[in-house]
Formats: structure tokens, C-alpha cells, sequence
């Protein structure tokens, strides 16, 4: 893996949404197998997504799953799409091959791959681009593959029917694409059973690859697995997307999956771009109010003292989205302006796009002093009571581990942590963040 | 602080279907040791942790606690009580009042076609325990107010399909509490739901057993979790107890490389700088089948530290003080004094515990040799 592009990454970890370099992508797209589709622009951009809009059909109303997400993939980069079920996170993936179901529709924006709008076609016209341009590695490996069809033979299929190839050569390509992502070739005639949950998961990875695609969307490729295992698929897929030159979209509830992998982040929030950016740089310093929770949220073993953040309440009906922004019932932060007016994406000097009213238009983007404090202080009267449950009780499990009773803060002891709403929860600051080993 | 629960060296063997042939040719019965011998202790009012991937035995320890499985061999003592053979619905009325189980799937648990009341209510019938049923209603109303589903008069009427997943989980937190257990054995509780909303249930478990004195089993395959949840974690591989202590000593100074390696995985939304993947030890392969436990210390195919005693002798459970203990050749005693301790073999542990303050000091073993 000593290739030019992971060298490239590596030594710019910290550059502001590294704008890749042109040569990158024309490096990349030099490595496709298929020359581009006859209607592709050559200097066109790999994928470029605008203004979306996904809507589900209910006798209830109209959901509004995905309203409005714009974003842009370069060739060979991993862009990680994160929020917590029922974003609209999948469904922005599926809209982008039109894999809807039938209640579903887009009814605005564009999807134009090197150039050439996905979104207004039909099935046939969308055939030259499904699988052999954009695959697909779905959620759930113990479900997504036929139970009484041969591995081999579901790894086949798209070759044969998409690239035309016969029964035989579809076959040895099974046994390539298995060898690729690591199961031993004469696997190609186990049945699904007969594969343990993570040789499950390289096989669907496996036929996400046959047709040697540009993107490769993979929806929560981990969550079912073991950590070891979720770890094996990582590295496998780090080692596609070098090997392959893949672009890949990783849509996923979980930030370490992302943070693992990704180039750059998209954080989702009630079918809407919260806020997206170089991993480095969000996860770093994130910005939006929501972003900042989810990381807070997250257990991790290499922080100090056990703080974890709720986020109260759950997400919003997308039939009726509160108007303003769609995070302000939730948010500690949320103003006046919030109610009712929708915050516009707006994109800062290092390359994050947001959108808050936190951070207004005209703003360097700077952490505005009601976040840099922690806790939500007098710049926010409207807010109300504070919200905040910083969760130390890691850390007074700690102070009564000392005292030498583990017994002991089973009872009164820990009742405290209810009590301390308003305590700065560390993970908030960037700098409280547990520094790491270099 | 006494002593709630005990396993000694419980096993749990599960025979395998054989076929004609086999039985023709009398072939010996095979079995899968799902759990192959555990000493295990639970604190009364404590945490426990059990961690491990699929196929270490540790949702069997779990459902032989609540005697859904029956125990090859071993005795589980329950409050001082043998409980070991206590079987059939009526010997286990008082014992599965007392002892309570969350399992991980929310969305499966619940009966579609029940309202929540009804799902909280039953086992307060079945076991006929409260037999009026303007009081049963009550149970039912507080138990859905603890596990925070409230105002719980707007709950208790509606189906689970009107539920978000956290919402479901907590109506299964309330199943459980409405038997007001002491030991709650919960199997992946928070694993379907997402980040957000597992903070927030793992809050509430820990508010309950304050309030309620209650004693955890948590059983995850996520360390994060363990390590935020309990005080204690006992990490399982292939049917045996591989490392037990109080939570940070078992993070912060892992004495299994098994335990170092699943450390060096566990997810962190740290965007990784330039080096630290590559401290990451990923084992090659997955837990290998329960049918065919290698001999020798059973994770010696997959050890990177692996070394010839461990290929024909099993390690038994060496202290390496705290109360932490470590089923390791490398842990015992001998060997560390000759300095093949852990964090100075494996790189990556050695990195991690140059992150890690001096906060915490380590028995022994402790400076990673340059």
C-alpha cells in the first residue's frame, strides 16, 4: 500500500478540507477499467449532489426524508455521511441510483455523476450507471443476501448481467473479488449460512466490487458486527479504496466508523446538512450545537473521565419539521432567530460548511462564547432551563473506587449526577479533549 | 458490600446433532462448549461488565443466570442459596422475581399486538403477585414512570409500534423493574439503539440502581460501553474468563494480549493523526467455533504473543493485583518478574499507556521497555 494517493493523505492530515488536487483525481481516474460514459464531461467533478430533495408519500403526509442536502465527491476520496436514524442519511444514498421505495420520490435538485444528471432519469436510463458506476453494500449483511443462492453465484450476477461477461468468466470473477477481500477462493459455492457475519460482510463488499465501480456506497457496512470484525472491514476497505482508487460513501450512526475512515464528514440532521467538513477539522473543532453533542455522546475509552452528553428528546416528525431550525427544540443554544427562521449553509475560511445561526454568515466561524463556555450562560436567555446532562458518573465511580468501596457509591453517592446539571461537561471544550499519543 | 451472585466453574456444553453415519460408525458425541468453566463473582450493588465477541459464551453465562439454559456442570449461589438445581416454574417463582432480564432487541421483544401495560403487567400475573388489579395498575404506571417513560398514563395505552427504538428499550427496563429485581441481567441493551440514545439509557440503568439498589450483569461486545456502564469487566473468549478487574485497570493496563488487542480497536471519534492506526492490533480471524477450542490456552491461534507453553498448557487466572486477573503465561507471576510484561511485548499497549496520564499507576510490568 505504498501508493502515491495514501502517501498524499497522510502527509496533509491537517489541511482544511484539502481542496484534492487535480491531478489526484485525473491520477484516480486513470486507473478505471471502462472508459467514462460516452456522455461524461472529462473535467467535470466525480459526484456532485444539489439540493435534493427525497420525499416519502404516507396517507399521514408527505415526509420529507432528505430536504435540501447538497455535497460534492472527488475522486477517490471517503466521505462519511453521519446522523442518528431517521436523518434522511439512507435515503440521500439511495436517491443517488434512484433505489427508492415506490412512496418514495425526488421532487427537486440534481445528482450528476462526471456530469451527467442521475436524478430526472428513468430505470432504463439509470441501468448504464447502477453497479457498474455507484454500488451499493447494504445495511445488514445477515439479510441482504439470498439465502439459497451460492455466494459465487450472487457475486456473478451483476457481472454477467451488467458487463455482459458469460456464466464462466462471471465465475472466476467471484473468485477474484472473494480473494480481493480476503475469504479463500473455493468459497465461491458456500451458501450465505455457511459464512460467519464478517465473511458475510467482505462477500457483499465483494459484490459491490464486481463491476469495478467509481463509488461505492456502503450503509452502515459495520453496525452488526463484532469490534474486531467491524476493525477487519475497516482495514479492508482502506485498502480497497487505495488499491481501487474507490470513492466510497460510508453512511453510519457511528462517528469512530467515520473518523476511522472518511476524509471528510457530513453530519445529517432531519434531512439537512448540520454541518460537514474535513473530518479532521469537524471532529477536532465542531461547530454546530448538534455535531458537538453527537461527539460528546460517544463513548470513548481513551477519554479521561467518563462525561458523556445526552441529547434530550428525540428527533423530529418529518411530516411536520418545526419551523426554523430543525434542531432547536433540542438545542441548548437555540435563540429567537431559531424558531423561525432556517438557518443557511454557510461555508467558512477551512472549508466547513454549517448551518446555525451561531455562526452567521458574515462570522469567521470562531466559536461564539455561549459554546466556548460550556454551559448554556446568560447570552442565551431563551433557552430556559439548561438542558445538559453531563453524565460524570464514570468519575464518581472513580472517587468512590478510591475510597476503596465499589459497594459504596451504589447508593446516595451517585445520586449527585442528576443533581449537577449545570457542571461544563469537558468534552464540549476542544482543548479538554484527551490529547493523543503522537 | 457482600456477595450477590457466584459461578463456580460453570460449563456449559451444547451436544452436536449427529448424523446417521456418525452414529453408525459410533463416532463419540461432540459438543460445543459455549461456556467451558467460570468462576465469576457479582458484588451486590455493582456493575458488572461482561465483554466478548459473538461466540465467547457470554450471552449463555447470561441466560444460564436466569435459568433459561441449564448448566452442564458448575453451581451458580444466589444470595448465599444454591440455585443450581432449582428448576420448573414454580422452584423459580421467587428466584426469577428476583432475578431479571433486558434483552437486546428492542424491536423484538415487544408483542406487536400488546399494549405497554399489558406487556409491564404480565409477569406480575403470571406469577400472581399482585393479584388486584387497581394496584397491579400501579406498579405497572411507576415502573413506566422509572424507566422515564413519562407522564406514564400516556404510555401505558399506546402499542410498540407507536415507539421510537429508545422508547421501546425503556418499556423493557420497566418489564424488568416492575418485578423489582436485584439483579438485572441485561444482554446488549443499548447495542440496537443509536449513540445519542445510548447515553441516555445507560444513564438511566445507572440512576436506577441507585435509587433502586439494583445489581447489574451488563453483557456487551463494546468495550466503550462496558467502561463507561460498569466497575468491574470480565472480558470472555471461547467459554472462559480471559481477564477480570475493576474497569480502568482492565482498559488502561490490559494484561491479555486479547484484551490489549480488543483496547487497541475499540472505536474512538478521534480523527486518527499520522501513526496511531497503525497502533491498532487487528487479530486475523474471527472467535474460532466453540466445537473445536484449541488446545493450550485457547487463544493462542490468533495471540500475537504467542509462545510455546501457550500451544499445550492452559493458563489458569493469575493475579496481578487490584483484584485484577489475567488468564495469561505472560501474567504469571514468573514471567513478568523476567521481564516479558505485556506493554513492553505489544507495541501498541505500550504506546497507549504513554497516552494515558500517570494517573493511574500499574501493579508491576509497568514501564514499557525502551
Amino acid at each position: 500500500m505504498s501508493e502515491p494517493l495514501e502517501a498524499g493523505l497522510a502527509s496533509t492530515p491537517s489541511l482544511p478540507s484539502a481542496p484534492a488536487l487535480p491531478t489526484r483525481d485525473a491520477e484516480v481516474r486513470g486507473r478505471r477499467r471502462w472508459p467514462l460514459p460516452k456522455q461524461a464531461d472529462p473535467n467535470a467533478p466525480l459526484l456532485v449532489v444539489e439540493d435534493l430533495k427525497t420525499y416519502f408519500s404516507l396517507e399521514s403526509g408527505t415526509v420529507r426524508a432528505v430536504d435540501g442536502v447538497s455535497f460534492t465527491l472527488r475522486d477517490g476520496e471517503a466521505l462519511g455521511i453521519a446522523g442518528e436514524s431517521g436523518c434522511g442519511k439512507t435515503t440521500t444514498a439511495l436517491s443517488l441510483i434512484k433505489l427508492l421505495p415506490a412512496n418514495a420520490r425526488i421532487v427537486g435538485g440534481s445528482v450528476r455523476l462526471f456530469g451527467i444528471e442521475l436524478a430526472t432519469r428513468d430505470e432504463k436510463g439509470l441501468r448504464r450507471y447502477r453497479w457498474r458506476e455507484i454500488s451499493m453494500v447494504f445495511q445488514g449483511a445477515m439479510n441482504a443476501l439470498n439465502p439459497v443462492q451460492r455466494v459465487g453465484d450472487q457475486i456473478a450476477e451483476p457481472v454477467v448481467e451488467r458487463l455482459g461477461l458469460s456464466r464462466d468468466e462471471g465465475m472466476k470473477r467471484a473468485v477474484e473479488l472473494l480473494e480481493l477481500v480476503g475469504i479463500p477462493g473455493d468459497r465461491v459455492r458456500a451458501y450465505p449460512h455457511e459464512l460467519s457475519g464478517g465473511m458475510r460482510q467482505r462477500a457483499m463488499i465483494a459484490m459491490a466490487l464486481a463491476c469495478y465501480p467509481a463509488i461505492v456506497i456502503g450503509d452502515e457496512p459495520t453496525t452488526a458486527l463484532d469490534v474486531m470484525v467491524q476493525a477487519q472491514i475497516l482495514e479492508l476497505l482502506e485498502r480497497l479504496r487505495h488499491e481501487l482508487g474507490l470513492s466510497l460513501i460510508l453512511i453510519t450512526h457511528d462517528l469512530s466508523v467515520i473518523a476511522e475512515t472518511c476524509d471528510r464528514v457530513l453530519v445529517m440532521y432531519a434531512g439537512k446538512v448540520a454541518e460537514e467538513g474535513a473530518v479532521a477539522t469537524v471532529f477536532r473543532n465542531p461547530r454546530h450545537p448538534y455535531t458537538r453533542k453527537l461527539l460528546a455522546a460517544f463513548p470513548d475509552i481513551e477519554a479521561d473521565r467518563r462525561t458523556l452528553a445526552v441529547i434530550p428528546g428525540s428527533p423530529p416528525d418529518l411530516r411536520t419539521p418545526p419551523p426554523g431550525c430543525r434542531f432547536h427544540p433540542r438545542c441548548e443554544f437555540a435563540m429567537e432567530l431559531c424558531r423561525t427562521e432556517v438557518p443557511r449553509e454557510t461555508t467558512f475560511a477551512d472549508g466547513v460548511r454549517l448551518a446555525c445561526h451561531l455562526y452567521p454568515p458574515g462570522s469567521d466561524g470562531s466559536l461564539p462564547a455561549a459554546l466556548a463556555g460550556g454551559a448554556s450562560g446568560g447570552a442565551t436567555p431563551a433557552a430556559g432551563p439548561p438542558q445538559t446532562d453531563a453524565l460524570s458518573f464514570r468519575q464518581l465511580a472513580d472517587e468512590a473506587l478510591a475510597e476503596g468501596a465499589p459497594g459504596h457509591f451504589a447508593g446516595a453517592d451517585h445520586g449527585l449526577a442528576p443533581q449537577r446539571p449545570n457542571e461544563p461537561s469537558p468534552p464540549l471544550t476542544p482543548d479538554a479533549r484527551p490529547e493523543r499519543e503522537r | 458490600m457482600s456477595e450477590l451472585l457466584r459461578l463456580e466453574d460453570l460449563q456449559v456444553h451444547f451436544p452436536i446433532r449427529s448424523g446417521f453415519a456418525e452414529m453408525v460408525r459410533r463416532k463419540p458425541q461432540r459438543f460445543v462448549r459455549a461456556v467451558d468453566g467460570i468462576d465469576l463473582v457479582i458484588q451486590r450493588g455493582e456493575v458488572l461488565g461482561l465483554v466478548g465477541e459473538s461466540g465467547s459464551g457470554k450471552t449463555t453465562t447470561g441466560r444460564v443466570i436466569v435459568k433459561l439454559t441449564k448448566q452442564t456442570a458448575g453451581r451458580i449461589v444466589f444470595d448465599d442459596d444454591d440455585v443450581s438445581g432449582l428448576w420448573g416454574q414454580r422452584a423459580l417463582r421467587d428466584y426469577r422475581r428476583r432475578v431479571q432480564l433486558i434483552f437486546q432487541d428492542p424491536y423484538e421483544t415487544l408483542n406487536p399486538k400488546q399494549t405497554i401495560h399489558d406487556f409491564v403487567a404480565e409477569p406480575l400475573m403470571v406469577n400472581d403477585l399482585v393479584p388486584a388489579a387497581g394496584e397491579r395498575e400501579t406498579r405497572v404506571l411507576q415502573a413506566l414512570d422509572s424507566a422515564g417513560l413519562r407522564p406514564a398514563t400516556d404510555f401505558a395505552f399506546r402499542y410498540p409500534h407507536e415507539l421510537s427504538g429508545g422508547q421501546r428499550q425503556r418499556v423493557v427496563i420497566a418489564g424488568a423493574l416492575v418485578m423489582d429485581p436485584e439483579l438485572v441481567v441485561a444482554d446488549e441493551p443499548v447495542s440496537m439503539l443509536d449513540v445519542s440514545i445510548r447515553t441516555e439509557l445507560l444513564h438511566l440503568m445507572l440512576d436506577l440502581r441507585a435509587e433502586r439498589h439494583l445489581t447489574y450483569l451488563f453483557i456487551t461486545h463494546d468495550l466503550a460501553v462496558a467502561w463507561v456502564i460498569a466497575d468491574r469487566i470480565a472480558v470472555m473468549y471461547l467459554g472462559k474468563i480471559m481477564e477480570i478487574g475493576p474497569a480502568d485497570g482492565v482498559i488502561r493496563s490490559a494484561h491479555h494480549p486479547y484484551t490489549a488487542a480488543l483496547v487497541s480497536v475499540a472505536p474512538t471519534p478521534e480523527p486518527p493523526d499520522a501513526g496511531t492506526r497503525a497502533s491498532r492490533t487487528i487479530l486475523v480471524g474471527e472467535t474460532p467455533d466453540a466445537a473445536h477450542v484449541p488446545p493450550g490456552c485457547r487463544f493462542h491461534p490468533r495471540c500475537p504473543l504467542a509462545f510455546g507453553r501457550c500451544r499445550t498448557e492452559e493458563p489458569p487466572l493469575f493475579d496481578v493485583g487490584d483484584g485484577h486477573q489475567a488468564a495469561c503465561w505472560l501474567a504469571e507471576p514468573g514471567a513478568r518478574a523476567e521481564g516479558q510484561s505485556l506493554p513492553a511485548a505489544g507495541a501498541e499497549a505500550a504506546a497507549r499507556e504513554g497516552a494515558v496520564p500517570a494517573a493511574s499507576p500499574r501493579p508491576g510490568s509497568a514501564a514499557p521497555t525502551p
